[in-house]
């Protein structure tokens, strides 16, 4: 790789990307299609951002989502809260929440001065994986890897939690796409490939595929 | 090679049955001890053999006599068979299929002919307890005997080489376990289901049912209306061919999972909010002289082999019974065409004294004295309550006399329910309802919806008490255990159940009490006097099922963790070495040329999985200050200092250095192995005591690819990738951080740090440009030199260098000042960790001192962890780390000694492993090479 030019890099997944491999926004990518059934997508290069707030502070009013559940934003934001004083914010490969905006304006990001609230803000989007499981098995699959009940009535369409998947310290978020059960699953980047094959082996049962 | 055809066997297969479950579109052949064998697809191994005229399937344990089919169900004791490498299959449970090698256990050299069985002729010297009389003295013999009884040894054999199945585990959340499929199980499931509850429906056999589904035509009648209610309940998830294995705190439940199609066992980890038993009822076996000859059978097993699997069971048969079971088998023989010898009803006072035959049942010996030939004995005496999962759940459940079985104690908490054949008797409406009152009541309980609702009474009907006949047989089938023994053990003074049960080993072998606990009490009852319910039972303990090791492992779940330059470290050879969850490159061929290389040009190091800690907010300054031995208050933007870590008790526990990247912003680098302590650490101390200062701390361990470029070339070559830093000495000295552009990648933090004792620079790249950036480094400094260098270079030039390893050469009592470290130490600071312990230790100047030791063989490198000892032989330390070390042509080592021997010019003896002791001098310094660190500084 050391005829790439220096002011084009190229940015790796933290997971082996499927054939046929194509760039995205300069990231390296997958373009495989999955079966529609049952598919896991790496979406590592989505923007991630950890904000760190105090709870009930101006700051976490304006996050505007209770622990435990998410929300999507008018951007294509999607915050989680996953933690009492954390928040997650997952947005498109490129793109800067306009919310991380909106907290820069009322003094967030650096830690606050003397006076106010301190509020962090953290690019975290080279820290962690983050994939997509969605099909109607794919709490089934989850179900192998991590102890938390993943009925609807303990944590429906718009939940999130922080819990051990495949013995990894994970957010899991339900995020269902047109009305298919969905979910998120963020950890550490270091992880990744692993997690990723423990995925593909517990769904292998329900015809589990890899889309890019 | 041609496969013998079995002979000699007629076919017992009957035309169709109502309720069969075997397709007879779909045949096979499968073998049985190298002779051909032919089933039906839905066959049980033992219902095929059956089929095909097969009586004896296995010799018993310590007698070697012929066994058949029993209950012909998963713990059917005569049953064990050994399938292709897999041993103790439960043969009248396992389904056929086809190309199947199927073996007899415990017989040499055949079924037929087993030498084994000579152990008969002896019997009455190999009773109760026989090895703990016998094989006591002499003592020092009993591995001679072990060996010996080794080989008399029942099961199967594994073969070495045999195929590791898959297994795998499951979490669940019901609101509802019914652990059992039966009418009033499904029942339950239903009731469950239909108040809103997420039902989990558990069943022993391969399909819903119980009884029913060897039942008349009305029981299938109202199977097929069960099984259709509960198919039309999404909100149900059916478990078959699993069992319930145990029950634990707050209906923690286990159950076991076989026969699926992806792996060889699952185990489910269900947490229920109500569980429902309904578990049935086990078909008690009669004690009699010959009551374990092939064709003696319970009559649930006849129902079962001529209802479910369409098998002629013999072809004349008496009936013994003391319930209308066993007149129900009755019917359904004299359907299946068998012969009915006689119907013998207890109740009527009917007597059942022996039967009779070489190897089978030939005839049968009635109290009336008549004696009547048949080749099958049907005996229906009563029933056992399985209630493992009442005793789990804190109930004691008692003895009805009337009934002449145990029935649940009303101890149980609110969210177990029980229902079926466990509680009571009646029609199978009876049961049904039974069965959804509970159901719905537990569902009620999961949901918290719902009055209390009234679940009606199910009485168990009388029956009178059949245990033993007027003459001995085999109580416990599974390990030879008769009754006369037990008899003999009570008379020996084993009259509790629990010795009694320890020293005969009744209820102790595979089908563990379920078809023997009650004959066994009985018998000791009859023994001693006293009565069932004064005798007390054996504790019912979990598993229910025998569970395989490889389900309680499940799936191998160690995480991995990887560097983003990890492909490339394996496309060139590297080879990993395991640090923790992480692989690492050991070296890529040849370490001391590593070493080599980066004093001489510049070498390229993957430090990924060093500990990345981003502190942000006003008192990171005040934390630094509490965390670290030495003093933070005073640190610049851009500068980085070098810190030591102590617990509370003043042992060291992690190094590194921490930079001030900007306002309120700093970055903690640690340790690899100390990262996630340190971190812990950090967020004990600000939730607990420091709650008010402002801090905020995130690991960046993963989001930064961190690369040691070093070297004396390392500057010129990470100039030609960076222009917006200025890498200058003067502009970016030792011990100082800037953030910058790499390789057109912004946002890398370049740190003037090593640990090589080599001019160099640590770079952390947003990871996603881990890989691109070293690759761009490697060719970019093609001309310079460059080459990668694995940890075990680094190890070596570290130890050149002097720098310790928290870990490796300071341990678990390793306070500071021991470490060497004195100077870092600030006592006069007014609070640190450790610093109470450390103000001891200073002043007590004893303990240990880390120092450099070179050994007067400088070829001699004395292996890590080689004790230093006096003159006396006493320990006055250890050897912590050595190498060789080509750049000085020498051995060298850090090593932890007595103070007294810290002294530079202190000459000390190592000694070896092989007894040798050795000298070594103390060094001045930890440093070998360049104590005054110029090159470093370059």
């Amino acid at each position: 790789m050391g005829n790439v030019p220096a002011s084009d890099p190229i940015a790796r997944l933290p997971i082996r990307p499927y054939e046929p491999v194509r760039r995205h926004r300069g990231w390296e990518v997958s373009g495989a299609r999955g079966t529609g059934v049952l598919d896991l997508v790496d979406l590592t290069p989505f923007a991630k951002m950890l904000i760190r707030a105090t709870p009930g502070s101006a700051f976490s009013r304006l996050l505007a989502c209770p622990l435990g559940r998410t929300r999507h934003d008018g951007d294509g934001t999607l915050v989680l809260h996953s933690g009492p004083d954390e928040w997650l914010l997952v947005a498109p490969a490129g793109t800067r929440p306009s919310i991380v905006e909106q907290l820069d304006a009322v003094g967030a990001g650096h830690g606050a001065g003397d006076e106010g609230e301190l509020t962090s803000v953290l690019d975290v989007t080279h820290g962690g994986f983050l994939v997509r499981l969605t099909g109607a098995d794919s709490n089934r699959v989850l179900e192998k890897l991590c102890a938390i009940d993943l009925s609807g009535r303990a944590t429906p369409n718009g939940s999130v939690f922080r819990s051990s998947v495949a013995r990894v310290v994970c957010e899991v978020a339900r995020d269902d796409v047109e009305g298919v059960r969905s979910y998120l699953v963020h950890g550490d980047r270091s992880v990744g490939q692993y997690l990723f094959n423990a995925m593909l082996d517990a769904g292998s049962e329900f015809s589990i595929g890899v889309a890019g | 090679m041609a496969r013998a055809r079995r002979t000699g066997t007629a076919s017992m297969r009957l035309g169709p049955q109502p309720g069969e479950v075997i397709d007879r579109n779909l045949a096979y052949s499968f073998t049985f001890n190298g002779a051909e064998c032919r089933g039906f697809e839905g066959d049980t191994i033992v219902s095929a053999l059956a089929a095909g005229g097969e009586r004896v399937f296995s010799r018993s344990f310590k007698y070697h006599r012929p066994r058949g089919l029993l209950t012909a169900t998963f713990h059917d004791p005569g049953c064990l068979l050994q399938v292709g490498d897999e041993p103790n299959v439960r043969a009248a449970h396992r389904k056929a299929t086809s190309g199947m090698v199927v073996r007899t256990q415990n017989a040499w050299p055949s079924l037929r002919f087993d030498m084994g069985a000579a152990n008969q002729l002896v019997g009455r010297f190999i009773g109760a307890g026989f090895y703990y009389k016998t094989f006591m003295k002499p003592q020092r013999l009993w591995p001679t005997y072990e060996k010996v009884l080794q080989r008399f040894a029942s099961g199967g054999r594994i073969a070495p080489g045999c195929v590791h199945g898959e297994y795998d585990k499951r979490y669940a959340h019901p609101d509802v376990l019914v652990a059992g499929g039966g009418p009033a199980g499904m029942a339950a499931a239903v009731a469950a289901a239909d108040v809103g509850a997420d039902v989990m429906l558990v069943e022993e056999e391969h399909e819903l049912g119980g009884h029913l589904r060897f039942g008349g035509v009305a029981d299938l009648r109202v199977l097929a209306e069960l099984r259709a209610a509960v198919r039309a309940r999404p909100s149900i998830e059916v478990l078959v061919d699993s069992a319930v294995t145990g029950r634990y705190e707050e209906n923690w439940i286990a159950v076991l999972q076989r026969g699926l199609p992806h792996v060889t066992e699952r185990l489910v980890k269900a947490r229920a909010k109500a569980l429902v038993v309904a578990p049935g009822l086990i078909e008690r076996p009669y004690v009699f002289a010959g009551n374990d000859l092939p064709g003696v059978v319970l009559s649930t097993a006849a129902r079962r082999l001529v209802n479910l699997y369409a098998v002629k069971p013999g072809q004349r048969a008496v009936v013994f019974t003391g319930n209308d079971d066993g007149l129900e088998a009755a019917e359904d023989l004299g359907r299946a065409g068998v012969e009915l010898a006689r119907v013998v009803d207890a109740r009527s006072g009917g007597e059942l004294i022996r039967a009779r035959g070489k190897g089978r049942v030939e005839s049968v010996e009635l109290g009336d004295g008549s004696k009547i030939g048949c080749d099958l004995l049907v005996t229906a005496v009563g029933w056992t309550a399985p209630t493992l999962l009442l005793n789990m759940a804190g109930d004691t459940p008692r003895y009805d006399e009337r009934a002449a079985r145990f029935v649940p104690g009303g101890g149980l908490p609110d969210d177990v329910l029980v229902t079926g054949g466990i509680v009571g008797d009646g029609p199978i409406e009876a049961l049904v309802a039974h069965g959804h009152a509970a159901g719905s009541a537990a569902g009620n309980r999961a949901l918290q919806t719902g009055e209390p609702l009234e679940i009606p009474l199910l009485e168990p009907a009388p029956h009178p008490a059949l245990f033993r006949a007027r003459t001995h047989g085999i109580v416990d089938y599974s390990e030879d255990v008769s009754s006369k023994d037990l008899i003999a053990a009570a008379r020996e003074g084993y009259d509790s159940v629990e010795l009694l049960k320890r020293y005969t080993t009744a209820t102790m072998g595979p089908s563990q009490g379920k078809l023997e606990t009650i004959n066994t009490v009985a018998v000791l009852a009859e023994a001693t006097g006293r009565t069932i319910a004064e005798t007390g039972t054996t504790v019912w303990r979990p598993p229910y099922v025998p569970i395989t090791l490889g389900a309680l492992a499940g799936r191998i779940l160690e995480p991995v963790r990887y560097s983003p330059i990890q492909p490339w470290h394996e496309a060139h050879g590297a080879k990993p070495i395991v640090a923790g969850q992480w692989i690492r490159p050991e070296h890529y061929g040849d370490p001391a040329a590593e070493v080599w290389n980066v004093r001489q040009n510049v070498g390229l190091i993957d430090v990924t999985p060093l500990g990345k800690l981003d502190l942000r907010g006003p008192d990171v300054p005040k934390l630094l200050n509490f965390l670290y031995v030495n003093k933070w208050s005073k640190l610049d933007v851009g500068s980085v200092r070098y810190g030591l870590m102590c617990s509370e008790d003043g042992v060291v526990m992690d190094d590194g250095v921490t930079g001030h990247l900007g306002p309120d912003h700093y970055f903690m680098s640690t340790t690899s192995s100390g990262a996630s302590a340190v971190q812990e650490w950090i967020e004990t101390w600000l939730q607990t005591t420091f709650t008010s200062w402002r801090v905020h701390v995130t690991s960046m361990v993963s989001a930064y690819a961190s690369i040691n470029v070093a070297g004396p070339r390392s500057r010129e070559l990470l100039a030609r990738l960076v222009d917006d830093v200025d890498l200058a000495p003067e502009a970016f000295a030792y011990m100082q951080v800037r953030t910058g552009t790499i390789a057109g990648v912004p946002g890398c933090h370049m740190w003037r740090i090593g640990f090589t004792g080599e001019l160099s620079f640590e770079v952390h790249v947003p990871a996603g440009y881990g890989l691109f950036v070293w690759e761009r480094l490697l060719s970019e400094g093609r001309d310079l030199g460059v080459g990668p260098f694995g940890l075990e270079a680094q190890r070596i030039m570290r130890l050149e260098k002097g720098h310790l390893i928290v870990g490796q050469d300071t341990d678990g009592v390793t306070q500071a000042f021991s470490a060497g470290l004195d100077l870092l130490v600030k006592l006069d600071k007014e609070d640190f960790a450790g610093k109470p312990e450390l103000a001891w230790e200073h002043a007590r100047e004893d303990g240990m001192r880390l120092v450099g030791l070179q050994p007067a063989d400088a070829n001699l490198v004395p292996p890590e962890a080689s004790q230093i000892v006096s003159g006396d032989n006493m320990i006055e330390g250890r050897i912590t780390s050595a190498r060789f070390s080509r750049t000085l042509g020498r051995s060298i080592c850090l090593a932890l000694v007595s103070a007294r021997l810290a002294e530079a010019g202190t000459s000390v003896a190592v000694k070896l492993p092989d007894g040798r002791r050795v000298p070594a001098t103390v060094t001045e310094h930890h440093a070998h090479l360049d104590p005054e660190g110029s090159r470093l500084r370059g």
